[in-house]
């Protein structure tokens, strides 16, 4: 199955930030540049795992007369290695990347939350927990597509080190949330603080079902993450892909804040009031933070 | 920086945006892949200027920074 879905080239291959920052006469991004060796080995763990995406298929297939019992035990593995959501659903085109083909039948989707209580520490604490879960989901994605392999059928583990899926859609179809106006997927529990690892697979699964809970009604009113972007990079207006809105963000606007400067930026992710369900103290502490300085916070913080 | 969106045109007539692209070779090479791509026959595309009410404009606080 060939993907229809453009992905956006990370660091200076991406001709947006390439030529921002070329503008500046520099010859590569700050905040890049300016990695601190914490994060150096997180993005290396997940280089390092790289090879290990693929690998030998054990001749001895485990046949699967219950779909349902081998999809329980597949989600009970990859939580018990530290995955906070794992879904499963039937690979489509959309949810692969464009110009990239994909053989498998089903795409299992790992998540792993982050700690919101960084958001109190700064850009760099935030940062940090993003690489870290980032390097959570290489671990359980590899170990889990390893896992599928010694059973007998083919897996290839989808992750920062390098993939061919994309995740918003696949998070969406098995039912982790709803696609937000920051551009990130928000779930009831987690808002959108968790990072993806993904598996495709031809093992026989049960797919999961999307699951809406008012998010893009929600935040077609709240404008708080598009009110608390340095950048005003967040849109207005949406527009529709596939029948969902998305708001898409506009990176010329972005990248000054989140590229072009030493200081990581998750503003619009950290400010969402879907976060404040499961960490209701943090949230105002933040929005009281945001409000001093500024920034418009919800009515009743 | 030009700010463009492909649309994706279905064969009953619906509009799904692809994407925001920050040039016309940037959104002519999607148009080009997706063109050839045997999931999407019936599929046309068009290449249209993304609308400026659509991207906000309202002045970042670069004073709090």
């Amino acid at each position: 199955m060939r993907g229809i879905t453009p992905r956006r080239e990370q660091g200076m291959a991406d001709p947006v930030l390439a030529e921002m920052v070329h503008a500046t006469g520099a010859t590569e991004s700050r905040h890049y540049a300016a990695v601190k060796p914490v994060i150096q080995a997180y993005r290396a763990s997940w280089v390092k795992l790289a090879p290990f995406r693929d690998g030998p298929v054990n001749p001895q297939r485990v046949p699967v007369d219950d779909p349902a019992a081998m999809t329980a035990q597949i989600k009970a593995k990859a939580s018990e290695w530290g995955a906070n959501l794992v879904g499963v659903c039937r690979l489509q085109p959309h949810m692969i990347d464009l110009g990239s083909e994909v053989v498998h039948e089903f795409v299992i989707a790992c998540c792993v939350a982050e700690d919101y209580e960084k958001v109190l520490h700064g850009p760099d604490a935030v940062e940090e927990e993003a690489m870290r879960t980032y390097a959570k989901c290489t671990e359980i994605s590899t170990a889990l597509a390893a896992y599928v392999r010694e059973m007998g059928y083919p897996a290839i583990a989808h992750h920062n080190g390098a993939s061919e899926v994309q995740a918003i859609p696949i998070f969406y179809q098995v039912g982790f949330g709803e696609l937000g106006r920051h551009g990130s997927l928000i779930n009831e529990k987690y808002g959108a603080s968790f990072r993806p690892g993904f598996v495709t697979t031809d093992l026989p699964l049960v797919e999961d079902q999307p699951r809406e809970f008012g998010v893009q009604d929600f935040c077609m009113n709240c404008n708080v993450c598009q009110r608390n972007c340095p950048g005003d990079a967040i849109p207005q207006d949406h527009v529709m892909t596939l029948g969902i809105k998305r708001w898409l963000i506009d990176l010329e606007k972005c990248y000054p804040y989140s590229r072009l400067r030493e200081e990581y930026c998750h503003l619009c992710v950290d400010v969402c009031p879907y976060n404040v369900k499961s960490h209701p103290d943090t949230y105002k502490a933040l929005m009281k933070e945001r409000k001093q300085v500024g920034y418009k916070t919800p009515k009743t913080y | 920086m030009e700010k463009l969106y492909v649309n994706a045109i279905g064969p009953d007539g619906d509009v799904s945006t692809v994407g925001l692209f920050y040039s016309q070779p940037e959104a002519q090479k999607t148009v080009d892949m997706l063109g050839t791509n045997p999931e999407r026959v019936g599929y046309r595309y068009e290449i249209v200027e993304a609308v400026r009410h659509v991207l906000s404009e309202k002045n970042p606080p670069t004073s709090k920074e």
